[in-house]
């Protein structure tokens, strides 16, 4: 026992060893910001300070501090974010919670259908061969319609069949977000060597006993890139599926009321605060991506 | 059943690849009785994955006839009449020890599963390791779970694609000494493909020679080691007699294509 401490245990190792980089790298975007707010505020806020005397003091003062900016001080965003976020009930429609949620919930309804019929298209393709030939153009030619020339349409017809609200802003969503699935299961159904289909084969396994033993377990990995893309472009798609719509509420419609009344500070908040729930959304993905690997012995 | 259990007559396989035919068996003649233990020796690309494939109904012969159990090799699969061990362990990544030996089970269905997964796992040796992960074990441990897994459900015969290939001298030694124990208790046939000429010669009653360019069986020796023979009978003239001749066979098939 005595010996024991000569084996020095090894020094805990830091854990936030690129938290560093990163603060660096924020620090100096704010600050690159902060002076690049001067000369594009210039046209707006260039004669507020001649007229208040001038001087650098009087300059700076007014670049990052005007109320309709050509692009706000991160100061104005962070402010107009805490007001919207915190001082307001999250139920109000001038919370930026309250939008939030709305485009949160189509998102999640979009990235859910989505998801699904990426799977199932995928699981068709990889059992269908006549499939693959007849359904991959299509699906890829899907991807290359801009989704702005179609969400209107989209919406405009769905309105008239009655359905409003989530749906259509979902299946925008939906629409954009199995692409990714598809292709990622594809490549993750087909990915067991010969040698596992070939076991399969010798114990006269049927094609479900195959798909749901061999192939699906072993595409989990391909699944989990694919839906870390899948939604974050379910939130684009939500909020794309908001702007035609003249949609009162959701991130696309805050964006859409900043521009007309030229409320900057209010779109840069708006278009803050997607950002946010595009990265907890991605986060959330890679945590359960990490829970379910764990669980599949995946090495640590 | 009175009958073979392996019998090939006049056996070709042709594989048509994107330059040129590559004849992978040519006239292959082969009797495997009731508990026999035939080993397939040759040097590489002469044919033995590919006559234990056809025996398994994994590659169709293009020409010849061929039999398992009285059957067409698709109905003896079809009955799950085998178990195959391949040239790699083959398991599944996401599923522990247990739950490989226990995949066979599941697609068969079979019941009993938790007592068989637990006999067989200790029949390797692994007792202990049930929970791990093929990740966390050694090569010639996930070999051991791979040929747990193959007698999981006690199927009469064993096709084995070099099992041992990857391991070091010392632990195929007792992997060797473990399967033919395994074979005397259980009266299994089993057909065993190898490189190595002591490990053919140990393990066989009937040692197959092959050749490559076109693959075909050279040589077919019978051999009457005691069935509770130990590794120490490597050391006797009569195995090294039986040794040379396979060495003998294998030097002929070489030297014809030159
Ligand atoms: N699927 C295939 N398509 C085309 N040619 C093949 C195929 N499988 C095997 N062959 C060819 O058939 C011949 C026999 O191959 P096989 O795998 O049976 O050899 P082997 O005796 O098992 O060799 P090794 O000892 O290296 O495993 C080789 O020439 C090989 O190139
Ligand atoms: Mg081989």
């Amino acid at each position: 026992m005595s010996a024991a401490p000569a084996i020095a245990a090894p020094a805990p190792v830091k854990p936030e060893g690129h938290t560093l980089p990163v603060v660096v790298i924020c620090v100096l975007i704010v600050l690159a910001w902060y002076v690049a707010a001067i000369p594009m505020n210039w046209v707006v806020t260039g004669p507020k300070a001649e007229a208040a005397g001038g001087g650098l003091a009087n300059l700076l003062l007014f670049s990052w501090n005007e109320a309709r900016p050509v692009i706000p001080a991160p100061h104005q965003i962070a402010v107009e974010l805490w007001k919207s976020v915190f001082m307001v009930k999250p139920w109000m429609p001038k919370s930026l919670l309250f939008h939030g949620w709305v485009t949160l919930s189509s998102t999640l309804l979009g990235f859910v259908l989505g998801s699904l019929l990426g799977v199932v298209l995928a699981i068709a393709i990889v059992h269908l061969r006549f499939l693959a030939k007849s359904l991959m153009p299509w699906i890829i030619a899907s991807q290359t319609i801009p989704i702005l020339a179609i969400a209107p349409m989209l919406i405009v017809v769905l309105g008239s069949l009655g359905f409003t609200g989530l749906l259509p802003k979902s299946l925008i969503s939906m629409y954009l977000c199995f692409f990714p699935v598809t292709i990622g299961m594809v490549k993750g159904l087909t990915s067991p060597e010969t040698m596992q289909l070939d076991l399969m084969r010798t114990y006269n396994a049927s094609r479900s006993q195959v798909l749901w033993k061999l192939r699906f377990p072993a595409s989990v990995p391909f699944l989990f890139t694919s839906l870390k893309v899948a939604v974050a472009i379910a939130l684009t798609g939500a909020i794309v599926g908001e702007l035609p719509t003249g949609a009162v509420a959701g991130i696309g419609a805050r964006l859409l009321q900043g521009s007309y009344y030229g409320q900057t500070v209010q779109i840069w908040a708006a278009l803050f605060m997607g950002s946010f729930i595009a990265a907890g959304l991605v986060w959330l993905v890679g945590v359960a991506e990490r829970l379910i690997l764990k669980r599949m012995g995946a090495r640590p | 059943m009175a009958g073979p259990v392996i019998s090939a007559r006049e056996l070709s396989l042709v594989f048509q690849t994107s330059d040129q035919p590559v004849q992978a068996l040519a006239r292959v003649n082969l009797e495997v009785g009731e508990g026999d233990f035939v080993s397939f020796i040759g040097p590489s690309g002469c044919g033995k994955t590919t006559l234990l494939r056809v025996i398994a109904d994994l590659e169709q012969a293009t020409s010849g006839t061929i039999t398992v159990n009285g059957m067409t090799p698709q109905e003896a699969r079809l009955k799950r009449a085998y178990g195959y061990v391949f040239q790699a362990p083959a398991l599944f990544p996401w599923r522990t020890v247990e739950r490989n030996v226990g995949l066979p089970l599941e697609v068969m269905g079979l019941d009993d599963a938790a007592a068989r997964v637990a006999r067989n796992i200790e029949l390797v040796n692994l007792k202990g390791f049930e929970q791990k992960f093929p990740w966390q074990l050694s090569g010639g441990m996930q070999q051991r779970v791979s040929i747990a897994r193959a007698l999981a459900f006690d199927p009469r015969l064993l096709l084995m694609d070099e099992p041992f290939g990857a391991l070091d001298e010392i632990v195929r030694d007792k992997l060797n000494q473990q399967l033919l124990d395994l074979w005397r208790r259980t009266g299994k046939t089993i057909v065993f493909v190898t490189h190595s000429i002591p490990e053919a010669v140990f393990l066989s009653s009937k040692i197959v020679v092959m050749s490559p360019r076109p693959g075909r069986i050279i040589d077919v020796i019978t051999t009457n080691f005691p069935v509770d023979r130990t590794l120490d009978i490597r050391e006797t003239p009569e195995f090294l007699a039986v040794a040379h001749r396979v060495r003998e066979g294998l030097k002929a098939g070489h030297s014809y294509e030159d």
